[in-house]
């Protein structure tokens, strides 16, 4: 039977079930069902985090300034950014302001994960969807060189470089042992590069997987370890002396320009390797425009990278910040994370129990007490699930919603919402990636659009870096060397009871944290974390979340092997453990 | 094994690798693991006659961040690891399959490699509400965990998590995740304890068993003593300034610039064994103390309740209330003291108001 | 009053009896060493113990021009190695020396009229009788007392050896026999804690025992603190009880 969502989609769940558990190359657990028809068309689709830890019950009581520990570690791939979002919000919640050089190095820290993360996604992740591994056997070599030539100047890209990694390829494959691509989806006919494409592609699979351990050192610098490097509230751990006694001991000639040389292959790797091979791929792909969802209706960003230290107000901001419903590309909407009635979570259809689950709650009043139950239509039992009911709860991930609505957020949201603002930075990419192309605007609301979108915002974080670290050394060298304020470090110089919100524009999307303080310990924690938002069950109205609408009115070539699903899935990069923390 | 199965040096070779070039992987390797020359030999000699072993990398309750880890090594480089020295058959992090057809695998492995594979698990599992809190192909995470570790040959428990239960297994631990060895019991364990542990130490730890075909030399606690047979603060970069008595006392004053010691902010080097301070992160850049964090015990059981990480002391409840071992201590002590001066007052008074007729 | 309390005399253990003014040779010459060694230590490592925890200000200058943690570890340790090495003698004297030697290595819990002692010691501490009782050894209550330091001091040697042979390495001896303490705490945080506390512990009881053997000495009928000197012990009465 069919039924339209509030928010504009229709479902149908007559069709054949059929179940991906567990979806993988994500981050965390994660089940989808789907619905086809009989031309094997998604009609109605069900996601499902599979996974919970409760970090938000574990950080009560706790002190706020080891929060930033204990959040880290909701997720090591995005990692970084729940610490950077929770100091904020303690800082926000006891008015702590921070010594601009601290703001410069969390933006470097930030946008190091934005360029690492992308990258890792883009071909880690997300490439086995658009590449066929087995195909790149049958490449040219030398027509692959042409290939690559022809699109960057990238030197790694002579016809011998090629036939030699085909060399290696075809007898890793005759091995029998195929490791991680084993059971792959090879030959199917969502596929369509050509084999050198593909085998141009399993290059830069392999490169990528080399510089990504190089680009996380900058976090090593400031941070000192990746994943989870340190934070601190009140500013960054690491101090600055350049020419002091004990300089080599802190951060120094030596260190910046080991940033700056790693920050210039970063820039390099971006424009002549991830775009290109984005754009090239991109040009196999036009007619597969699936997949847009929620992307054509409603977006939100937070925004993120301060330009000036303590002023996260939109002017300061260089992501771009607002919402966009309905498609009114016209209005990006202002947001308020204080305001009780516009962030709310609902679980009507979660794993959650609040006292009345027709209302939503602001993360400040947020409650996280789970109640694993399976609606009556749930085939299987409780601890060997064949289908869920939808119509009943059905996952571990809550329900946020702003204002009411249900909201993509991630790099499309942040390009959709920066080129509605028509901020060049965003807007001029867009269009020049889109006339390279030869598509129309609209096809940015697709499942292309939005890994487009993610090695646009890549190399804009990459150029941001070169500027923020150029920023830091122009600092240095004006004299200020403070990366830390200590005037209300200790608890005793708190007040009794204050709350507040921190938020960041983490590489999945926007991100807050909501946190109240009461005699120096933390009396509420509440996280509403990009894939909460893209990941979302429904709401008490029947709203859909992002992945479920994404995955509608897909045309599935074989019902057996969902590249397809997986394919638009990966281009959110879900990440579970983040979505249900 | 199967015979057809292709071995190790076989697959370098194969890939382009000269004979040299592999003699000297092996002496490189094995230097690294801190191995004596002959040892260089008898990895030269396993790897030319054993296929790469299968391995299976299973996820519960985690971040990825040991996964994340994990590719970030740089000798050896990830990718070697990978395409020729372990075949690793299922990881759902990265692999190509999804659905059933990676689920096949598992099955697959099991019957193909009985006793013969690895199993490393990241992360583990909750056995409150029935498992369902890490639910893995519609099932309890434990349930398949338990299956795979059946017919594994050993097990890796990488991570914090694997090992202790790391941040999900804190107070109040609301799923109640369980560290693997408390659910599998027949199988020897390797804890490569860490949030995350170093890249290094993973393909170090994953290279010493698929090239000795045995377990490295495990410590009390089950890490491997290679790696894990000293403190942060034995080979501290910053120890002199502790022996001097010379530390930071506050975030980014004279002492922060200077590099002292940071025991005074709460570092818990002297209590955490770990490599960090030697093998340091991300191909040996820097490591938390380098960059001006103190440790924060991230290989230790256990350590998110240990009170805050600033703190030098842990932090202990005292019903209900927080405070440290001096707080306890001293309050105590004063009581003591107090309840003490009290009985000498009233002893002396007693004994003005009434001489005692019978003490001589 | 109970049948007990109508015992006369003296009330510990072995129900022995002394005369006005007799003294009798209590504390051998090695346990008053051993005691006063013990308590020149304890202060030591309660000093040192405690700027470990809580270090001093920070020196200036460099690194190598100083080394005042190194010797306050260094005091701690080698007042730790005394207090054990003194502790092993001290057990061996409880072999060899007199029976008052072995008072505190056992409580008597199975002696009707000791247990009546405790209680009896405890009211005349909370000025509930008018005199104590007459004791060769430790009095009941101070008995209780010393055995349980003793099993702090054995928590304290034994834990501060396990935290010394970190330094020393896992493979060294002192590793061997007190790594034991790790799979009891196996994060060495716990155990630095637990000894940390045990410190306090042991505060408290010299505070309480340093009272009680000066106020014991005025008050009660024997000699106290010069018996820990001389090791006779002095008796100032000649009435029954
Ligand atoms: C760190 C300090 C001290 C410690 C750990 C300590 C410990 C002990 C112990 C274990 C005993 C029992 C000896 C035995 O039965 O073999 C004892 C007895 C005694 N201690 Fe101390 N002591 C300390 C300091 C002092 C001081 C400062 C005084 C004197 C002012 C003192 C006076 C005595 C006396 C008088 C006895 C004998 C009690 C009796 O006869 O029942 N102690 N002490
Ligand atoms: C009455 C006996 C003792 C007292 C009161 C005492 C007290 C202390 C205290 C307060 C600490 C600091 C703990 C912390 O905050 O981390 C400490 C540390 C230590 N103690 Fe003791 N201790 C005693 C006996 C011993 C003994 C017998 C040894 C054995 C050699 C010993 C070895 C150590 C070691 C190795 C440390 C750690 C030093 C460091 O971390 O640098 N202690 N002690
Ligand atoms: N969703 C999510 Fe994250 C991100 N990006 C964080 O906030 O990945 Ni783990
Ligand atoms: S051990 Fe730490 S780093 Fe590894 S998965 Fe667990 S939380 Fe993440
Ligand atoms: S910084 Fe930490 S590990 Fe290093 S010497 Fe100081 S206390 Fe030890
Ligand atoms: S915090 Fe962890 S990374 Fe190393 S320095 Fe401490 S063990
Ligand atoms: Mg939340």
């Amino acid at each position: 039977m069919g039924i339209q969502t509030p928010n504009g989609f229709n479902l149908d769940n007559s069709g054949k079930r059929i179940v991906v558990d567990p979806v993988t190359r994500i981050e965390g657990h994660m089940r989808v069902e789907v619905n086809v028809d009989k031309d094997n068309v998604i009609r109605n689709a069900v996601s499902t985090g599979t996974m919970w830890r409760g970090i938000e019950v574990i950080l009560k009581g706790r002190d706020p300034r080891d929060a930033w520990a204990f959040t880290e570690r909701i997720c090591g791939v995005c990692t970084g950014t729940h610490a950077l979002t929770s100091v904020r919000a303690v800082e926000n919640a006891l008015d702590i302001k921070i010594p601009e050089n601290a703001n410069t190095i969390r933006n470097i820290m930030q946008l190091t994960l934005q360029v690492h993360d992308h990258v890792v996604h883009f071909y880690h992740l997300h490439a086995l969807d658009w590449v066929d591994v087995v195909s790149a056997l049958s490449a040219d070599p030398k027509a692959t060189s042409a290939l690559a030539q022809s699109i960057s100047s990238w030197p790694l890209s002579s016809p011998g470089y090629f036939k030699d990694l085909q060399t290696r390829l075809k007898k890793f494959v005759e091995s029998g042992q195929l490791g991680p691509f084993k059971n792959g989806y090879w030959g199917h006919p969502a596929y369509k590069l050509p084999p050198e494409a593909n085998l141009m592609a399993v290059a830069h699979y392999l490169e990528a997987l080399d510089f990504q351990k190089d680009m996380v050192k900058i976090h090593t610098i400031y941070g000192g370890k990746n994943p989870h490097p340190n934070w601190l509230v009140g500013g960054v751990p690491c101090s600055i002396n350049v020419d002091g006694v004990g300089a080599v001991g802190a951060i120094n000639m030596e260190r910046l320009n080991l940033v700056s040389s790693i920050i210039d292959r970063m820039v390099e790797f971006t424009e002549q390797v991830y775009l290109p091979d984005l754009q090239a791929i991109a040009s196999f792909y036009k007619d597969w425009l699936y997949g847009g969802g929620l992307s054509s209706k409603s977006v939100m960003s937070y925004g993120d990278i301060p330009e000036h230290a303590n002023d996260y107000t939109a002017a300061s901001l260089k992501m771009p910040r607002g919402v966009i419903l309905n498609g009114n590309l016209a209005e990006v909407l202002p947001i308020d994370l204080a305001d009780p009635n516009q962030v709310q979570e609902f679980v009507t259809h979660s794993w959650y129990k609040y006292p009345d689950e027709t209302k939503g709650l602001h993360p400040w009043d947020g409650v996280t007490e789970p109640n694993y139950v399976l609606g009556p239509k749930a085939k299987g039992t409780k601890t060997n699930i064949e289908a869920l009911d939808e119509e009943a709860k059905y996952s571990w991930i809550k329900s946020p919603r702003w204002k009411g609505n249900a909201v993509e957020v991630g790099p499309l949201a942040r390009y959709i919402i920066g080129y509605a603002q028509k901020k060049p930075e965003f807007k001029e990419p867009v269009d020049k990636l889109l006339t390279d192309l030869g598509v129309p605007v609209t096809a940015l609301f697709s499942t292309l659009g939005r890994t487009a979108a993610r090695a646009l915002e890549c190399q804009w974080a990459a150029r941001q870096l070169r500027y923020f670290q150029d920023k830091l050394m122009a600092s240095i060298k004006a004299g200020d060397t403070a990366t830390a304020n200590v005037d209300k470090w200790k608890p005793e110089t708190w007040p009794k009871e204050v709350k507040g919100v921190g938020f960041t524009e983490a590489p999945r999307g926007a991100l807050g944290h909501w946190i109240k303080i009461k005699d120096g310990k933390i009396d509420n924690y509440q996280a509403v974390v990009p894939t909460t938002w893209n990941g979302s069950p429904r709401d008490p109205k029947g709203g859909i979340g992002a992945f479920e609408a994404s995955l509608l009115d897909t045309p599935m070539a074989d019902p057996n092997q969902p590249l397809e699903i997986i394919r638009t899935l990966h281009s959110f990069d879900p990440c579970l453990a983040c979505s249900t923390h | 094994m199967s015979a057809d199965l292709e071995t190790f040096y076989e697959v370098i070779r194969r890939q382009g690798i000269t004979r040299r070039s592999f003699t000297k992987f092996c002496s490189l390797t094995a230097a690294s693991l801190g191995l004596g020359a002959g040892a260089a030999t008898e990895m030269a000699q396993a790897l030319e006659t054993k296929p790469r072993v299968p391995v299976i990398w299973m996820h519960g309750l985690e971040c990825t961040c040991c996964s994340e880890s994990f590719i970030r090594s740089a000798h050896p480089l990830v990718k070697d690891v990978i395409l020729s020295m372990i075949s690793l058959d299922y990881d759902d992090t990265i692999m190509a399959a999804a659905g059933h057809q990676a689920e096949a695998i598992l099955q697959e492995t099991r019957e193909k490699y009985k006793g013969k594979y690895i199993l490393a698990v990241e992360g583990n599992p909750p056995l409150n509400e029935g498992g369902m809190f890490c639910i893995d192909g519609g099932r309890p995470f434990v349930e398949k965990l338990k299956e795979m570790a059946e017919d594994a040959f050993a097990v890796i428990a990488w991570g914090a998590c694997a090992s202790w239960g790391c941040v999900q297994a804190a107070k109040p631990n609301p799923t109640q995740a369980t560290p693997i060895d408390k659910v599998i019991k027949n199988k020897p364990i390797i804890k490569v304890p860490g949030c995350p542990p170093i890249a290094e130490v993973m393909t170090g730890v994953v290279t010493y068993v698929t090239t000795f075909g045995k377990l490295p030399e495990l410590d009390r606690q089950g890490r491997p003593k290679m790696f894990y047979s000293q403190r942060i603060h034995d080979k501290c970069y910053r120890r002199p300034h502790f022996d001097a008595g010379q530390f930071v006392e506050e975030w980014d004053d004279e002492g922060a610039k200077k590099g002292h010691c940071l025991y005074k902010m709460g570092c818990k080097g002297p209590t955490t064994y770990n490599a960090c301070s030697t093998v340091r992160w991300n191909g040996g850049v820097s490591f938390p103390i380098q960059s001006g964090h103190g440790c924060i015990g991230c290989s230790e059981e256990g350590f998110w309740d240990k009170g805050s990480f600033y703190d030098r002391l842990t932090g202990i409840n005292v019903f209900g209330i927080e405070a440290n071992a001096d707080k306890v201590g001293a309050t105590v002590a004063g009581v003591v003291a107090a309840g003490v001066a009290a009985h000498a007052a009233v002893t002396a008074v007693k004994r003005i108001v009434k001489k005692p007729e019978n003490v001589g | 009053m109970t049948q007990i309390a109508q015992v006369q005399g003296v009330l510990d253990a072995s129900g022995e009896r002394a005369r006005s003014l007799q003294t009798i040779y209590v504390y051998e010459a090695p346990v008053r060493l051993w005691h006063w060694v013990n308590a020149l230590a304890i202060t030591a490592l309660c000093v040192t113990g405690y700027f470990i925890g809580s270090p001093l200000p920070s020196l200036p200058g460099e690194a190598s021009q100083h080394f005042l943690m190194g010797y306050i570890r260094f005091t701690h340790f080698a007042a730790g190695q005394t207090l054990i090495v003194f502790f092993l003698l001290r057990l061996y004297w409880a072999f060899v020396g007199n029976k008052f030697s072995r008072q505190l290595s056992y409580l008597p819990v199975w002696n009707k009229t000791w247990l009546w002692g405790i209680f009896y010691e405890f009211k005349w501490y909370m000025f509930l009788v008018k005199d104590p009782k007459k004791y060769i050894g430790h009095n009941p209550l101070a008995h209780v007392a010393m055995f349980s330091f003793m099993l702090f001091l054995l928590f304290m040697m034994a834990s501060g050896m396990a935290l010394y042979s970190e330094g020393l390495g896992i493979d060294s001896w002192q590793h061997r026999l007190f790594g034991f303490m790790f799979t009891l705490f196996p994060n060495s945080q716990d155990l630095h804690t637990w000894h940390h506390l045990g410190m306090w512990a042991i505060v408290v009881f010299v505070i309480v025992h340093v009272y009680a053997a000066v106020r014991e000495d005025i008050l009660s009928r024997q000699s106290m603190i010069s018996s820990m000197v001389s090791g006779e012990r002095l008796f100032r009465d000649d009435l029954p009880d």
